[in-house]
């Protein structure tokens, strides 16, 4: 059976010649939960922006579901079914609650939109009481609820996230990776970079350790924590990656 | 006569106000100010002038409608020249401006601007010469609609447009998919991809309109004023400084800015005559930079 | 035979006159990065500045001082870089393009006044008898033009000396270092922006200082020399030459200006005397379309150093 995501050998950069991805192959199974970790710099956050078409890539390609979308512009992803939360400017913040929603339904049916934004307050009741505040008024922890809800909206089959925890207080932590849990139990591949490697460790089902665009290291999210190749390769990092 | 300028500001503003929303929008999206806009205005008006030209050759004279100066010809060669501005927009955008911003520097697109606005202005110039030309010659009788104002026909029917087309697009930036998307563009281009909106297809949509409403404005010059190739190039400080002091990417803001430097320009022809206009533009540009440099309904940029 | 070579140097006066502008701009676009697109403006102030030190009183126009020459190239660098740098005070806090639309403001302003402010400027029909350089000559034409084209040569050689020594000196390196690289800028914090301004000021002083030997070479200036097109000029011939090298801004102000004159002489020998205005107009279109063409395909200009402005990233 295919896999849900696949890269093979993924080369990517913004300058020509300067890849920041230089060959990394990953394969995410329907329904996982899998976590990129590696220390700073080593393309952990290139390597999914390259698989949603935001990041050129020059070599290798992407799969979902089997579809190869290589070359497919970043704003039709979302048709393809892959969804993705940036880690910073993740929400329009001039956009009401409810108008982010909708810009982002733009996929969807005409008739479906309305049920689906109800579908997604009902998801996150946070922000149900907002949907009338521009997103800019929102604390962090709610912005990464309207950009969870955001790309969750579309139903996708794969959702990426770049560091969501990043500038969050534990309770919000804590929060966010219960909701992503909870999103997989829904039927969603999720793929997660994170610095917080404890805690997306403790939701995933595997890892993949990245180091200087490559994967290093491949293992499932339980053991890794003592794997020895993982603690030299990464967690010697710990002290300024890790947090 | 005291008040007459009130009306006059009005005029003018509106005037200003439509080929600001081009402006604005265009410096929201695409984030370059386009020196040529005042030119889209200008050839805005001579295809018009030419459509008119075309239909009167094809089914000879027409009565004027009313008390107007036009009849139905000029309002079918008025829309038939806001989608011919509209398109030229568009392929300007596709020879020039696209393959620029693809390279990343916002100020050479500028500069390109400014090119292309010589190019374009003079292009009027060898084709139809600097001398002013009009719709119509007809004198207009201005009728007193109280406090000592008078209005002509003309006048009242081209603020009725400008009132119908600032409305349409007041409700197509907020309820419409397009409008959102435009302003989820100007907001942050790199999420609205990620969310699935088409940017090229919004770049599209912000030429299309800037254009119609710039030849719309045109029209309106055209109508009240006269048809020069200069026509364009003389309004685009008074389109800048609205644009500027509605806060960049804000309709009604261009709007609004584009009545109050209108109104501020009337004034003063009471005042310093009316060969001053455009520096009184000027200074309230200066001014908002200084003062208030993200305008009445401007936030602060990222 | 003579009459030739005279005319000769009556073109490279005008041509250097171009020259020293481009220069100024270099330093601002080519060198700092800053967009100027009021440069028939700032040149205007340069002109009118120094004609009303120096011209003979006028009944009727205020000034007519009857100052040196000197004193009046002097005075129109000082009020031109005194316009220049309030227009970057103003300006280049905010984003880039306010600095654009600022100095498009400027440039009609100027021209305004210049056409309007009768008392200041003279309106419509400008200045007349401005102090000429070696006046005493006017009646050898040759050798007047010979003279002239020596002084406007000795400026242009002076101004571009001046400004290779400031491109090399720390002060340029600061300007260059702010041009490529932002972070630079951003360390820098507030003195980046007294850089800018500084920059921006001195290329004003040098245009003004442009349009004030004009003004004394032709001894008459009026609001129509100081148009639009005179911008777009100087813009073609700094992207022509390549923007960033001093050399290359008075090469491409040469060619240009070259061009420019021939392309004239042809269609005023070819074009019925009915569309010498059409001609005209289409002589600005060719122009137009050609500085696009090299933004498009040739960033670096002709003569500039074979580097790419851009990364090819994005």
């Amino acid at each position: 059976m295919a896999a849900m995501l696949e890269t093979d050998g993924l080369v990517a950069g913004y300058e020509p010649g300067l890849p920041i991805v230089r060959g990394a192959s990953i394969r995410v199974e329907p329904q996982e939960i899998v976590v990129i970790l590696g220390p700073n710099g080593a393309g952990k956050s290139s390597l999914i922006k390259a698989i949603a078409g935001l990041v050129p890539i020059s070599g290798g390609a992407v799969r979902l579901a089997g579809v190869e979308i290589t070359r497919v512009p970043a704003h039709r992803m979302v048709q393809a079914g892959l969804a993705f939360v940036p880690q910073t400017e993740n929400v329009f913040p001039l956009l009401s609650v409810q108008d982010n929603l909708r810009v982002s339904a733009g996929g969807l049916p005409r008739a479906d939109t309305a049920a689906r934004i109800e579908e997604m307050f009902a998801l996150f009741p946070d922000l149900a009481r907002q949907r009338r505040l521009m997103a800019g008024s929102l604390s962090g922890g709610q912005r990464q609820m309207l950009a969870a809800a955001r790309a969750l909206i579309v139903r996708p089959r794969v959702l990426m996230l770049d560091e969501p925890s990043a500038g969050l207080s534990p309770r919000f932590v804590e929060m966010v990776f219960a909701r992503l849990a909870e999103i997989r139990r829904g039927g969603v591949t999720v793929v997660l970079v994170e610095q917080n490697a404890r805690a997306a460790l403790a939701i995933g089902d595997r890892a993949y350790v990245l180091v200087e665009g490559r994967v290093a290291h491949e293992a499932p999210a339980a053991t890794l924590w003592d794997d020895p190749v993982v603690a030299e390769l990464y967690l010697g990092q710990r002290s300024d990656g890790g947090r | 006569m005291a008040l007459q300028f009130l009306l006059n500001g009005l005029i003018e503003g509106s005037m200003i106000g439509l080929g600001a929303i081009g402006v604005t929008l265009t410096y929201a999206i695409l984030r370059f100010s386009n020196f040529a806009h005042g030119d889209f205005m200008a050839w805005g008006a001579y295809s018009t002038l030419m459509l008119v030209g075309l239909i009167g050759s094809a089914v000879g004279t027409v009565a004027p409608i009313g008390p107007l100066s036009f009849g139905w010809p000029l309002i079918l060669a008025g829309l038939g020249g806001m989608v011919f501005t509209g398109c030229l927009a568009l392929l300007l955008d596709w020879l020039l401006f696209a393959r620029l911003r693809a390279r990343g520097q916002a100020i050479v697109v500028v500069m390109a601007s400014f090119g292309a606005s010589m190019a374009l202005r003079n292009l009027l110039e060898f084709a139809f010469t600097s001398s002013p030309t009009y719709f119509s010659r007809k004198i207009q009788i201005a009728r007193p609609i109280g406090l000592g104002i008078r209005i002509t026909p003309d006048q009242t029917v081209l603020l009725g447009m400008t009132l119908v087309l600032v409305v349409g697009m007041h409700l197509l930036m907020t309820y419409s998919r397009t409008g959102r998307e435009m302003k989820a563009v100007s907001q942050n281009p790199a999420l609205a991809r990620v969310v699935g909106i088409d940017l090229d297809r919004i770049v599209r949509m912000t030429w299309l309109i800037g254009g119609a409403l710039a030849s719309a404005a045109g029209l309106m010059v055209g109508v009240l004023v006269q048809i020069r190739p200069l026509m364009g190039l003389d309004m685009l400080l008074p389109m800048f400084a609205a644009a500027i002091l509605g806060g960049i990417g804000s309709v009604p803001g261009a709007v609004l800015g584009g009545l109050v430097i209108g109104l501020s320009q009337a004034a003063s022809v009471q005042l310093v005559g009316a060969e001053w206009r455009q520096a009184v533009a000027f200074v309230i540009l200066v001014a908002v930079l200084l003062v208030r440099p993200t305008g009445l309904f401007g936030v602060q940029e990222r | 035979m003579i009459d030739l070579l005279g005319y000769a140097a009556f073109f490279l006066s005008t041509a250097l006159i171009f020259a020293i502008i481009t220069l100024g701009l270099n330093l601002q676009w080519g060198q700092t990065g800053l967009f100027n697109v009021g440069v028939a403006g700032f040149v205007a102030i340069g002109a009118y500045t120094s004609a009303l030190l120096t011209t003979p009183e006028t009944a009727g126009r205020l000034g007519g001082f009857g100052l040196p020459i000197l004193a009046g190239w002097v005075a129109a660098m000082a009020v031109t870089a005194l316009v220049a740098g309030i227009t970057g005070y103003v300006t280049l806090r905010l984003k880039a393009d306010y600095l654009a639309i600022s100095t498009f403001g400027v440039a009609v302003v100027t021209q305004l006044v210049a056409l309007n402010a009768r008392g200041l400027t003279g309106g419509p029909f400008g200045v007349a008898f401005i102090p000429r350089p070696f006046g005493a000559l006017a009646d050898r034409p040759a050798l007047f033009n010979f003279t002239s084209c020596g002084v406007v040569l000795a400026v242009t050689v002076l101004t571009y000396l001046a400004l290779e020594h400031l491109t090399r000196s720390p002060w340029g390196r600061v300007l260059r270092a702010l041009r490529e690289d932002e972070r630079a800028a951003v360390s820098l914090g507030k003195s980046a922006r007294s850089y800018r301004i500084q920059a921006f000021a001195v290329g004003g002083a040098v245009m003004g200082l442009a349009g004030a030997v004009q003004a004394h070479l032709i001894g008459f200036i009026a609001p129509d020399n100081y148009v639009p097109t005179l911008t777009f000029q100087v813009w073609a011939m700094l992207m022509a030459g390549g923007s960033g090298s001093n050399r290359g801004a008075v090469a491409g102000a040469l060619v240009v200006w070259a061009v420019w004159v021939g392309a004239g002489a042809l269609s005023a020998a070819l074009v019925p005397q009915a569309f010498q205005a059409r001609a005209a107009a289409l002589q600005i279109v060719v122009i137009g379309v050609m500085l696009c063409v090299i933004l498009l395909w040739r960033p670096q200009g002709f003569f500039g150093p074979r580097r790419r402005r851009t990364p090819g990233g994005g």
